[in-house]
């Protein structure tokens, strides 16, 4: 059943820098935020070329290295960070899968709609 | 033409650290100046993309590979390829004695004569009823911790992402004398040079062509606790597997794919299957079933209850 679940305080996440989560599956990430230019985008981990892809190469690994591009490392493809389109590899012209964010005044930041196995 | 198979992969990538890091986490000898040994001398170079050591970017795709380096027997061979190449395409002399061209597709190759060393180590032992092959009193599995990572043996194998797999087939078996061992119908061959009885060396798929590229790379390892001992050690250290571990079908190798840096993924296999020239090439659909005999799934946490899953 879809929900909306908490991930983090949005301070956890530094401007350029990605963060998976995983949760109930430790070692494969369902879902990763990115925060560039002061906005937080999330995305399913999930290449589009080949669904069920994995795209870190590395635990949070999900920039290019001046953080100016999402990488997926299986193919080398590169999405545009607030758009999630694909810009150059495999999926051109495709898009990473958005999931929306909400972020309480707290700051505690919260996936929507996506499904339970992703559990706090 | 008397080639033995893949003796250096050339990369140019975006981040050369990460790139470093991961070869050595991966289990490789770093030598210096990006070069990544295996226990024979075959090796990984990583340097720069902008590094003007390396050839310029023949495709215009996500690729880093620039360059497969293929060993050969002796001078006799490099010539051999030399006139062949040179009969249609530049075949450039570089200072180091090794030649590069390009093939049909528009991978850049080299050419050297072969400087892979003896590596003198038996294969995994193992026992069995009737077969005992380890040692009393050796064990397999360290008392305690993980097994320290193995060195990678030999690079194995390389595959590509072509647009015209018949094409790219047809110049390896022409003009530089592989031979089809098998073939995915609808994907593309396993081809093996001469100078080798490996099941293969090189492996071609056809996609479209913004895909055109490297799709992995692989080193041998001593047999199939390495696989699984070197996959499992850097799962751990947070690298991302792929698919795996497992065993193919096709080539029998065991299995084990990670995502990485190179913008392709890397594998560990081992005991591959071996053919000559006697070898009637299998040819079957290109289905998941065909591909793996059987596959695991690493995880870190198999069971409720207990600790949480140790990461470093």
């Amino acid at each position: 059943m879809a929900q909306r679940l908490r991930l983090c305080h949005a301070d956890e996440l530094r401007e350029g820098s990605a963060r998976g989560f995983a949760r109930g599956r430790p070692g494969r990430d369902r879902l990763f935020v990115v925060r560039h230019a002061g906005q937080l985008h999330a995305y399913l981990d999930d290449c589009p070329h080949q669904p069920g892809s994995a795209m870190a190469w590395r635990r949070d690994a999900y920039l290019n290295p001046d953080a100016t591009r999402i990488v997926c490392s299986g193919h080398g493809a590169e999405f545009e960070i607030a758009s999630g389109r694909c810009t150059l590899g495999p999926c051109l012209g495709q898009s990473l899968a958005r999931v929306q964010l909400d972020v309480d005044a707290d700051g505690a930041v919260y996936a929507l709609g996506v499904e339970d196995c992703v559990g706090p | 033409m008397n080639i033995i198979g893949p003796d250096e992969l050339h990369f140019g990538v975006a981040d050369v650290a990460g790139c470093e890091q991961f070869l050595t986490d991966y289990g490789l000898l770093p030598k210096g100046q990006g070069r990544f040994e295996a226990l024979d001398g075959t090796a990984v170079v990583v340097k720069h993309a902008d590094d003007a050591g390396l050839p310029r970017k023949t495709l215009e795709t996500a690729n880093m590979l620039r360059k497969t380096v293929y060993g050969v027997a002796n001078g006799e061979a490099l010539r051999a390829i030399h006139d062949e190449l040179a009969r249609d395409r530049e075949v450039k002399r570089l200072p180091d004695g090794s030649l590069e061209s390009v093939d049909d597709l528009g991978f850049v190759l080299g050419f050297k004569v072969t400087q892979r060393r003896p590596i003198g180590l038996p294969a995994e032992r193992i026992n069995a009823p009737g077969d005992l092959n380890r040692p009393v009193n050796a064990t397999a599995a360290a008392a305690s911790g993980p097994n320290p990572q193995p060195t990678p043996r030999t690079l194995s194998h390389v595959v590509y992402f072509v647009p015209d797999a018949a094409r790219a087939e047809a110049f390896y078996v022409q003009r530089l004398g592989f031979r089809l061992v098998d073939r995915f119908i609808g994907m593309g061959p396993f081809l093996r040079p001469a100078g080798t009885i490996e099941h293969h060396t090189l492996f071609l798929i056809e996609t479209p062509p913004q895909m055109q590229g490297c799709e992995h790379f692989t080193f041998h390892m001593g047999g199939p606790a390495e696989v699984f001992t070197a996959g499992w050690n850097l799962a751990s250290k947070g690298y991302q597997s792929y698919w795996g571990p497992g065993r193919h079908r096709f080539g029998s190798n065991w299995f084990w794919y990670f995502n990485s840096p190179f913008g392709c993924h890397i594998e560990y296999d081992a005991d591959m299957d071996l053919h000559d020239d006697r070898w009637v090439p299998r040819e079957v659909p290109a289905e998941t079933d065909m591909s793996q005999i059987f596959l695991f799934d690493w995880r870190t946490k198999w069971a409720p209850g207990g600790p949480p899953p140790k990461m470093e």
